[in-house]
């Protein structure tokens, strides 16, 4: 099979046929794909992580903060923490806002007509969540450092608070910032044709109500920093983070400092997920607390620092209007996202594709979502896998059950009539071009995948003998890519690659890993265009002095932008290697294939070079040997999706995300109606990212995320005691990730629908497998709870919120 | 961090024990498999600059006297769970043992006696002894004294250990006959509700003890297995709340976990 997509960068030699397709049989693993190039080290203990790195004389921060959801500082004493043994600095907001200026926004609701404050790094006259940072203390010792920390004292004047997002939205609600006229951060409205006409005139209407209780990612490894200032001035800044490129823009205009002499290191990550997008004030607080002590200083976020960051919390309110064939008329959804007190951190923004991705991948004219941004006195959010994504996923798959209730229609078949078919591709839907999709075939092979008709005759016995078992179908589109014109969030990234004289390779590139793998996979890539071994190629991410800009990971990027231009720089370093073997061999350049580490002429293999060979005489003999003109074997490219409309088109039309992987999910629980309890029993999945480059690690990012989602949706949860406006969860004996005894074996599938957009057909794989797990979860809880006649609609469905629906049910 | 400057004492006798705990009342921590305390001096929780360990005092036996067995207070729930004995003669502390969470890590390294000093409602232990009515054998100052369990867990994280005063073992009497239920959210929850039924060798009488659903354990004894839910819904007067379920959701399930507890001594016990 092959695909003729025009391509606009593809090299003349490779026609325009996806190359991948005519390597490899899509459905196999290739024999030659490596292992993660790191595994040996993270399995054995001996990865290096940010607290690993222990520069010389390293001091220890810890961060006093605020107590009270919302009140004025009268007073900040650092008298008794400055005095304590072996405290070298220590520093409260007053004193802060001379060294680091105001700090930018991962990104800016400016950007979007939305409403924004001024932020430092450490609170100046108000603070307003439980935990933000109102002073800091270095010492010798972290142990020193926080005995002292608690010796601060400071005075505050208790203001009205609100946690609440509907609360505070009320007239009367209590303002979290007091130069707005509300706690409206924004409103996004996605809306085509005629929504409320087509449901009031639709033969059946479905209204519910979905709350989505607060939750996180709960990264293994928490964030930190350090920062250490050489003599000459320069800044050396290591973060947990996944963008360090922004992050030496961002300090530059801090603290003052010329970006040319600030090094930014992104050491591997624990687990990112958008928890380490940047934007946190302990950045450049880090570096301001190094220059005053005069050393290097650390500072890693525990775990109750962690727990305090939220990164989901949503009220729906949806109605369907449908016909009796269960082909859906009309939608709306108003949603409301309580995204705590704002700050210049990455998670606010997940309120726009909450909205964005309706109506999936679902043929709807008519619409009309709104999606409200609402300030609170909770913590801020941060980003999380999903990033609102999973919203829009999770009310479309209520939405298609529910239809399916009404009519006595099987939910898979209410799918089926509703999809948007594969011929339509490429297809305008909504602020998205979808590239293409084969949704119908997805379903249907996850259908077979998890036995499906085998599963409702389980559940039909297990009825009669009064077990609840609960089937959840889901199917989730995924938007990758994206790109915020005006922003650090952009939809290119650019790589280098470069020869060395003995044959070995560097890739250096912007994007960065947050475990995902992508360093083998680029490594591999690179490698393969030059027919060497992937272990001959080095890739360097992360370094801000060795790597070309990059905007670092998030929306499942890295293949798409940094390892198509490694590819394509790869390419033409192989035209230029190609030119000075054809000399050195006497024959056409394009008669030479670079495989097996070696350069040889496909018509007569006798002649033929080492790689390297060609390599060296390139460094050596190049500007002398006639014909040997090109020295240069690096090269710099810059890729990315083409499928963006970043500039609303003829018909008014803007599409910020160019890549849309897709999957589908059909889980199996058991539900003991008694107490509420939900056991997993069988989850399978069929996932389209479309060529798939590393197999194995596409299924290890559908693990996790999967386990994420069923996390979320079962189990995690980030509570707020009304009474102190704080958070209650602070260690994981309180907020319940799964663990292995909580998951069945995932079975996985794949279907390859290629982008006719990327360079390789890829879409990204980071994030799918979140939305519908939740979904599943949502929907298999409830299939469970039908013959009940029991709707539950809390996240999380913990025990006690099924078996508070139960109860509701009864009255 | 621990952020005091921390002095360890490892006394030698009970004696020296009782003093060291007399001497810095309020400021002086007992350390017996530390699973609890590290974490909680850890986030500050508890604020002492004295530790003192019991790993010198021979207290991690399991003692078989005839009729009474004696768990020193530095059994850990694997010597309980690896002791065929104590399976024989009291299954019940074994099954509990085997549900405590955090794998081989905690199993070997926290202690019963540990858990049931703590004495947090969410956890197995407290319940599982009430429900033996097992003795608390407790070294102060003075000497020796003893005391049942349910009147050692005074309310929520608060024992009868008076200055001076550490548990040196606690006893049990042989229980054949048992069942047990716990409910938990996931496999990192602590209990939300848990029920030990134990039936009495002598006159075939049922009991079923309530542990995570009220600050301290409930024991029921049952005359008739039909007012089950009636004495379940009279006994649980206060039901506890916390981070991870509210009172009224314990309320609800105790009368379930109750009654499966005794179908699982009735079928299997």
């Amino acid at each position: 099979m092959s695909i003729d997509i025009p391509h606009p960068v593809r090299s003349k030699r490779e026609g325009t046929a996806i190359p991948s397709l005519h390597a490899m049989k899509i459905d196999e693993v290739p024999s030659d794909q490596p292992l993660r190039r790191d595994g040996n080290l993270l399995l054995t203990g001996r990865a290096e992580f940010l607290d690993d790195i222990v520069p010389r004389g390293l001091l220890h921060a810890a961060i006093l903060r605020s107590p009270h959801p919302h009140a004025r500082i009268r007073s900040v004493d650092l008298s008794l923490a400055e005095a304590f043994p072996g405290v070298c600095a220590a520093l409260s907001g007053e004193r802060a806002v001379e060294l680091v200026g105001p700090m930018p926004a991962f990104f800016d609701p400016a950007m979007i007509g939305c409403r924004t404050f001024e932020f430092r790094c450490l609170a100046v006259d108000t603070v307003r969540w439980v935990g933000q940072p109102v002073a800091a203390v270095v010492a010798e010792t972290l142990a020193d450092a926080e005995a002292a920390r608690d010796l601060i004292r400071v005075e505050y004047d208790i203001l009205p608070a609100v946690l609440d997002a509907e609360k505070a939205l009320e007239s009367d609600a209590p303002l979290v910032f007091e130069t707005w006229d509300d706690n409206l951060l924004g409103k996004f409205p996605f809306a085509e044709g005629d929504a409320e006409g087509k449901i009031a005139n639709a033969p059946h209407v479905v209204a519910g109500e979905l709350r989505v209780g607060r939750h996180q990612c709960a990264p293994m490894e928490t964030r930190g920093c350090i920062a250490s200032w050489e003599r000459s001035g320069k800044l050396v800044f290591w973060a947990s983070t996944q963008n360090p490129h922004p992050i030496r823009t961002n300090l530059s205009m801090m603290l003052r400092v010329p970006e040319e002499r600030i090094q930014v290191i992104a050491p591997r990550l624990g687990g990112g997920f958008g928890h380490k997008f940047n934007g946190y004030a302990e950045e450049p607080l880090v570096c301001a607390l190094s220059r005053l002590a005069g050393a290097p200083v650390k500072w890693l976020e525990t775990r109750e620092e962690c727990l305090l960051v939220g990164a989901r919390e949503f009220l729906h309110r949806f109605r369907v209007g449908f016909g009796d064939d269960g082909v859906v008329h009309g939608l709306t959804d108003r949603i409301i996202g309580n995204i705590g007190a704002l700050e210049t951190w990455g998670g606010w923004a997940m309120t726009f594709p909450a909205g964005m991705t309706f109506p999936g991948p679902y043929k709807v004219g008519n619409y009309h979502v709104e999606s409200m941004a609402v300030v609170t006195n909770k913590a801020p959010w941060s980003g999380y896998r999903g990033y609102g994504k999973e919203q829009a996923a999770m009310v479309l798959e209520r939405m298609m059950d529910l239809i399916g209730q009404h009519l006595d229609l099987d939910p898979v078949e209410v799918r089926r009539r509703n999809f948007i078919p594969r011929e339509v591709f490429p297809y305008w839907a909504g602020a998205k071009h979808l590239d293409s999709g084969n949704y119908a075939g997805a379903l249907d092979k996850a259908l077979e995948l998890a036995g499906y008709g085998e599963l409702r005759g389980r559940q039909a016995l297990a009825r009669k003998e009064g077990r609840h078992l609960g089937i959840g179908v889901a199917f989730e589109l995924t938007p990758e890519g994206g790109d915020f014109a005006g922003s650090f969030l952009r939809g290119f990234d650019t790589s280098t690659v470069r020869v060395h004289p003995t044959g070995a390779i560097t890739v250096l590139t912007g994007v960065t890993s947050p475990g995902t793998g992508n360093e083998t996979t680029i490594a591999y890539l690179v490698a393969r265009e030059l027919g060497v071994p992937s272990e001959n190629v080095a890739v360097v991410q992360g370094d801000t002095d060795a790597c070309p800009y990059g905007f670092g990971s998030f929306s499942s990027r890295s293949i798409g932008t940094g390892g198509a231009a490694a590819v394509l720089a790869a390419r033409e370093i192989r035209d230029r290697m190609s030119a000075a073997a054809a000399v050195l061999l006497d024959c056409e350049a394009s008669d030479l294939k670079f495989a097996d580490s070696h350069v040889r002429s496909m018509t007569d293999p006798t002649k033929s070079l080492l790689f390297s060979d060609v390599a060296q005489t390139v460094f050596r003999r190049a500007l002398a040997t006639p014909g040997l003109d090109e020295p240069l074997l690096e090269v710099t490219k810059v890729d990315r999706p083409h499928n963006f409309q970043l500039v609303p088109d003829a018909e008014g039309r803007f599409s910020a995300y160019p890549s849309y992987p897709y999957s589908a999910h059909v889980a199996l629980i058991d539900l003991d109606v008694e107490t509420g309890v939900v056991s997993v029993q069988e989850y399978s999945a069929v996932d389209d990212c479309g060529i798939v480059i590393s197999p194995k690690f596409v299924d290890g990012q559908l693990y996790g995320a999967i386990a994420q989602g069923i996390g979320g949706a079962l189990w995690e949860y980030q509570p707020y005691d009304d009474v102190t406006g704080g958070p209650i969860a602070r260690t994981f004996k309180h907020y319940l990730t799964p663990r292995a005894r909580d998951l069945p074996m995932f079975r996985l599938a794949h279907q390859h629908t290629p982008s006719p957009f990327t360079l390789l057909g890829t879409k990204g794989a980071g994030e799918s497998g979140v939305s519908g797990a939740m979904a599943a979860m949502l929907n298999a809880v409830n299939d469970a709870l039908t013959p009940l006649g029991v709707t539950a609609h809390q996240l999380p469905l913990n025990p006690q919120n099924i078996l508070a629906a139960i109860e509701r049910a009864k009255r | 961090m621990i952020r005091t400057r921390l002095l360890y004492h490892r006394p030698a006798t009970l004696g020296e024990c009782s003093d060291l705990l007399a001497k810095y009342v309020g400021n002086v921590a007992v350390l017996g498999g530390g699973t609890q305390l590290l974490p909680q001096m850890t986030r500050d929780e508890i604020h002492v600059e004295h530790v003192v360990d019991l790993r010198g005092l021979s207290l991690d036996t399991l003692v078989f006297h005839g009729d009474d067995i004696e768990i020193g207070a530095m059994a850990t729930y694997a010597d309980i769970m690896s002791s065929t004995e104590l399976s024989a003669l009291v299954p019940l502390l074994g099954r509990a043992a085997r549900g405590v969470t955090g794998g081989s890590q905690i199993a070997r390294q926290a202690t019963v006696v540990g858990a049931v000093c703590h004495n947090y409602p969410g956890s197995d232990m407290p319940g599982v002894l009430v429900a033996l009515d097992a003795k608390m054998r407790i070294h102060g100052t003075s000497g020796l004294r003893e005391i049942s369990a349910s009147d050692f867990l005074l309310s929520a994280s608060k024992v009868d250990l008076r200055p001076g005063e550490f548990v040196v073992s606690f006893l049990v009497r042989p229980v054949a006959n048992i069942g047990y239920c716990k409910i938990t959210h996931s496999t990192g929850s602590w209990p939300i509700a848990t029920a030990s039924a134990v039936r009495d060798h002598a006159t075939g009488k049922i009991a079923v003890t309530l542990g995570a659903i009220q600050a301290v354990p409930i024991r029921i004894e049952l005359d008739d297995l039909g007012q089950l839910d009636l004495q379940v819904r009279k006994a649980v007067v206060a039901p506890w709340s916390d981070v991870l379920a509210p009172g009224s959701y314990r309320a609800a399930i105790a009368g379930v976990v109750a009654r499966r507890a005794i179908g699982d001594l009735q079928e299997y016990g």
